[in-house]
């Protein structure tokens, strides 16, 4: 029972994470129809500059990162995602607006020439170097609430963090937030219009690179939000070109497509999805193999059913 | 009346009095194979022994890099289906073949080094392997692209990116490679479950077999191979697909068909050239192998050539796998330039530097202009 | 209608969600012969076509060929039993050269022995030689054979068109469907066509199918008209029965102005 509460805990926790990445793709393919495959390495920029503010930013501020106040981990949350932000808008108007009238593969090499582009600039010594760094915990990690289970000698303990916990408020709230903007704003609408067919959307006036823009940055601060969050989780931060990034990313963008791509409360089921299967697939079979079940389960989902859980079909008009 | 037509296309009512003369075809058949050996024994005796071991060593990965390349723009360039599964393949077909010969020598001759001198019966057992890891990574290719049928572009990516990392996850999990004769001999059934291909650390001690005849042999069979594809009803096929796979379909094009033999082609040829490759010398095979990096820089390859041009991928394979050796000092600049390339590329000069053509295409048109 | 029907079509329809968009379609041409399809835009023409084809499945009725039925057959298999069409917005290989474009079509009654191909086999040369020459030869149809080796993309839109006729043509279809072939030619161009129309019937034996805006053009050449609106057949007959129908006279009067400015864009696609 403890080990299945707890399980279930891990999952929620980075079936956030995976969330709040599947968001960025999702977002971008619903209004690009590619996959930004360099989005992965946006997460990892939100780590790592989230890293470096905390180690010397704080400091020049004269606050040890090490006994941080409560608010520091939220400023630095939030200055990563705006630099991120940024970073997301200058690539898409460099390398991806041009490409808006290009086939889509050609638009799908670029983003992967992207991705390859920021890991390896990531790894140079000027920006993050090639060796794993540890980011400083600006919450202190200590279990917010532990039970006992069974009996006396067999006993066992679930244990729920804070740093799980904050991940999924923020998370959660992020993900509210986002609701209420797709859904509830004229800009969401904009946006809704923009992807459900572009060039109608701009005879109605909406100025369409802007909406684009627009989504690239959004996804971009949940990319660095999701980059920050990960790092308080597992602050022994590889460097930038290591495959665990890639696979985080790969596993979020699983998840997006699990969930029907272009739909973002569908990415945001798909996370979740994803780490419970992964969480449980690593706990109950086998740790080993516990990328191979979001593989294998992507492979069946395509297979039947290739718009995901909430995807719809288009039939192609000849 | 029912006319006879149905019966005979009217097509094919002259293709016998058109069937070249005997000698003249199987000289254009088996010639560019004959040049093939021609040049794969110039490498290796001509050039290899001149040149010493480092440049050797190049040319080595230079030819498997061609392989590569090649045999993936049959799938990418030709048929349009974009794979990023490649390295996948290829990493199946070193470990299928690399088993082959290690285990294999350890049965037959108690020793896992290089048996026999030039075409001896270690070196035939090594070409054995060679076909067989062709054939695995062809299995693999034809389970691969029964889905790729079911999805295009984007979609087929992934799935192939899918494919290539559970390649990776399932030869991590691999078990220690069982180190002597005796130790094989003593090995119980629990021994090979999971499969003794040395898990995370890689398949070390496969002898070495590999060298620039056979190499080069290969290479020329993977270009004649593609050539032959590319200019004929196979390859129209296949670009018809890359096209647009309704029209394809409705001038009777069975584009499953078609997509599962690109694959399972294309696979054939990337399982030989990781069976090469695992019997390098100073090679240790490992998971990483089949990552999705590695068949990135496959794509890239492909991409900078030209989709469906030969010629350019063999060109683009044959720099960008030099390329590193000049750039060791900058070696932390190398992937950024490859980087920079992709980018400037599609955004420049989207269809490669050759596009659809052929190299001697452009040689062609000059002298057309010219007189 | 004395002979037996080379095609049957009975009761197929398909719905896209709320819209049917045909419905209830009967349709049956004799062997040679060459029938009109013609009705408003959106009338549901295409989507015969695309029935037809098995680029949508029929969701009801049956379609036979020389009495083999044709239902759930993926496209490529029903254009080797012998129907080949022309598509509305040009669908042709870019890429490849104009000769390539009908070899590919030609190809398809040939072997293709994939072993073959990749062993240079004396048969398989024989037989890539035929199909080069026959499809240089129903080049001629159109006098495209000058511009072979150029990239299908590169030919003017006319030329494209004809070029997807020759293509269908090469597939040695026993029924040929050709929507909209005369879509931005002028009214010389579209006399010609009718005469060419008339001459491929003949010389390839096959009955046709021809969607068409062109009143004048489809009057004069089809043998009977069966007229779409909203997905429903409303008239069907010869020519001079449909001119006087009342419902269809309706059907079209209701939407004269949209004609016009039909007319009008596609003139204004051809300046372009
Ligand atoms: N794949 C599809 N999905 C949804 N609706 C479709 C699809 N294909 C066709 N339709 C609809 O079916 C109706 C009939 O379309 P169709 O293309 O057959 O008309 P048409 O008679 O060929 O018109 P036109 O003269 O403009 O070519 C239209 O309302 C069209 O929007
Ligand atoms: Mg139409």
């Amino acid at each position: 029972m403890a080990e299945f509460l707890q399980t279930v805990e891990t999952s929620l926790a980075v079936g956030a994470l995976y969330a709040l990445i599947a968001l960025g793709y999702t977002m971008v393919y619903g209004i690009l129809k590619f996959i930004n495959f360099a989005h992965s390495d946006i997460v990892v920029l939100g780590a790592w500059i989230s890293l470096r503010i905390a180690t010397e930013v704080l400091p020049k501020l004269g606050i040890d990162p090490r006994a941080a106040p409560w608010w520091a981990g939220g400023a630095v949350l939030l200055a990563s995602m705006a630099a991120c932000s940024i970073i997301g808008f200058v690539i898409e108007r460099t390398c991806y607006k041009p490409l808006r009238r290009a086939p889509r593969l050609n638009v799908l090499i670029t983003a992967i020439g992207v991705s390859l582009l920021l890991q390896n600039l990531g790894q140079l010594d000027l920006f993050f170097g090639t060796q794993p760094a540890r980011m400083p915990s600006l919450l202190p990690n200590t279990p917010l609430v532990q039970w006992e289970f069974g009996t006396e000698g067999a006993s066992r303990r679930l244990v729920i963090g804070l740093v799980d916990v904050v991940i999924f408020l923020t998370a959660g709230t992020l993900m509210v937030l986002l609701e209420l903007l797709v859904y509830r704003s004229k800009l969401g609408a904009a946006m809704r219009a923009v992807s459900f067919n572009t060039e109608t959307a701009s005879l109605m006036g909406i100025n369409v690179d802007r909406i684009v823009s627009l989504t690239f940055m959004i996804g971009s601060a949940l990319a660095a939000a999701a980059g920050f969050l990960y790092a308080m989780k597992y602050p022994g931060l590889n460097q930038p070109a290591h495959t665990i990034w890639v696979l985080l990313g790969l596993k979020a963008f699983v998840a997006a497509v699990i969930g029907g791509i272009g739909n973002v409360r569908g990415a945001v089921i798909g996370g979740f999805v994803i780490a419970a299967v992964e969480q449980f697939g690593a706990f109950y079979i086998s740790s080993n193999y516990r990328d191979f079940y979001v593989f294998v389960l992507l492979i069946l989902m395509l297979l039947v059913r290739p718009t995901g859980l909430l995807g719809s079909t288009v039939k192609v008009k000849v | 009346m029912p006319s006879n037509a149905a019966h005979s296309p009217i097509v094919l009512r002259e293709a016998d009095a058109l069937r070249p003369p005997r000698g003249h075809a199987l000289l254009r058949g088996i010639g560019p194979l004959l040049i093939g050996v021609a040049i794969a024994a110039v490498m290796q005796w001509g050039v290899g022994p001149f040149v010493g071991t480092y440049v050797a060593r190049i040319l080595l990965d230079v030819g498997i890099a061609i392989i590569l390349a090649v045999s993936l723009n049959i799938v990418n360039g030709l048929a349009g289906q974009f794979s990023l599964g490649h390295a996948g393949f290829s990493a199946l077909g070193g470990y299928a073949a690399g088993s082959i010969t290690y285990y294999g020598s350890l049965i037959l001759w108690n020793s896992s080094v290089k048996h026999g001198g030039p075409f001896g019966a270690g070196e035939w057992l090594f070409v054995a392997a060679c076909l067989t890891g062709g054939l695995v990574a062809a299995g693999a290719g034809f389970i691969v692209g029964l889905p790729a049928l079911r999805l295009r572009g984007d979609y087929l990516a992934i799935a192939t990116l899918g494919f290539g990392e559970i390649v990776r996850v399932m030869l991590q999990q691999t078990g220690d490679v069982i180190y002597s004769a005796r130790a094989l001999e003593q090995a119980t059934v629990n021994d090979f479950f999971p499969p003794p291909l040395g898990g995370s650390l890689g398949f070390s001690g496969i002898p070495t077999y590999t060298s620039l005849f056979w190499v080069y042999l290969f290479c020329a069979v993977t270009i004649v191979v593609a050539q032959r594809l590319k200019f004929s009803a196979a390859g129209r096929a296949m670009v018809s697909i890359r096209e647009d796979e309704i029209a394809a379909q409705a001038m009777g094009v069975n584009i499953t068909k078609w997509k599962v033999r690109a694959f399972v082609i294309s696979a054939f040829f990337a399982g030989v050239a990781g069976a090469l490759f695992a019997h390098e010398s100073g090679v240790i095979i490992s998971p990483g192998d089949a990552g999705f990096q590695r068949s990135i820089e496959i794509v890239i390859m492909v991409v900078l050539g030209g989709k469906g041009s030969i010629t350019g991928v063999l060109l683009a394979a044959a720099i960008l796998s030099t390329l590193p050796e000049f750039l060791r000092d900058f070696a932390q600049y190398r992937m950024i330039i490859y980087a920079l390339l992709l980018i400037g590329m599609m955004l420049l000069r989207p269809q490669g530097l050759f596009g659809n053509h052929e190299i001697w295409d452009y040689f062609k048109r000059r002298r057309k202009s010219s007189s | 209608m004395s002979s037996a029907p080379l095609l049957a079509i009975n009761d197929i329809g398909i719905r896209f969600g709320g819209l049917a968009a045909v419905q209830d379609f009967f349709l049956h041409m004799p062997p040679r012969s060459l029938y009109g399809l013609i009705g408003p835009n959106g009338a549901g023409k295409t989507t015969v076509f695309n029935l037809i084809t098995g680029v949508y499945q029929t969701q009801t009725g049956a379609m036979l060929l020389e009495g083999q039925p044709l239902g759930g057959l993926p496209p490529h298999r029903i254009t080797s039993a012998g129907i080949a069409r022309t598509f509305q917005n040009i669908r042709l290989f870019g890429d490849l050269s104009v000769l390539d474009n009908v070899m590919l079509a030609c190809q398809l009654r040939a072997k293709n022995r994939i072993a073959g191909t990749l062993v240079r086999s004396r048969a398989s040369v024989g037989e890539e030689a035929a199909i080069r020459m026959r499809s240089l030869e129903l080049l001629d149809v159109f006098d495209l054979r000058a511009r072979a080796d150029e990239p299908a993309q590169s030919l003017p839109y006319g030329h494209q068109r004809q070029l997807e006729i020759v293509r269908a043509l090469a597939t040695e279809p026993k029924v040929l469907l050709l929507d909209e072939p005369a879509a931005g030619m002028n009214s010389g161009e579209k006399r010609q066509l009718a005469q060419t129309i008339r001459r491929i019937r003949d010389e390839f034996q096959l009955a046709i199918l021809l969607i068409e805006h062109d009143m004048e053009l489809v009057m004069e050449i089809c043998e009977r008209i069966t007229v779409l609106d909203h997905g429903v057949t409303i008239a069907s007959g010869p020519p001079e029965q449909i001119q006087c129908d009342p419902k269809v006279i309706e059907a079209y009067l209701g939407v004269a102005d949209d004609e016009g400015a039909e007319e009008q864009s596609s003139k204004g696609a051809e300046e372009k």
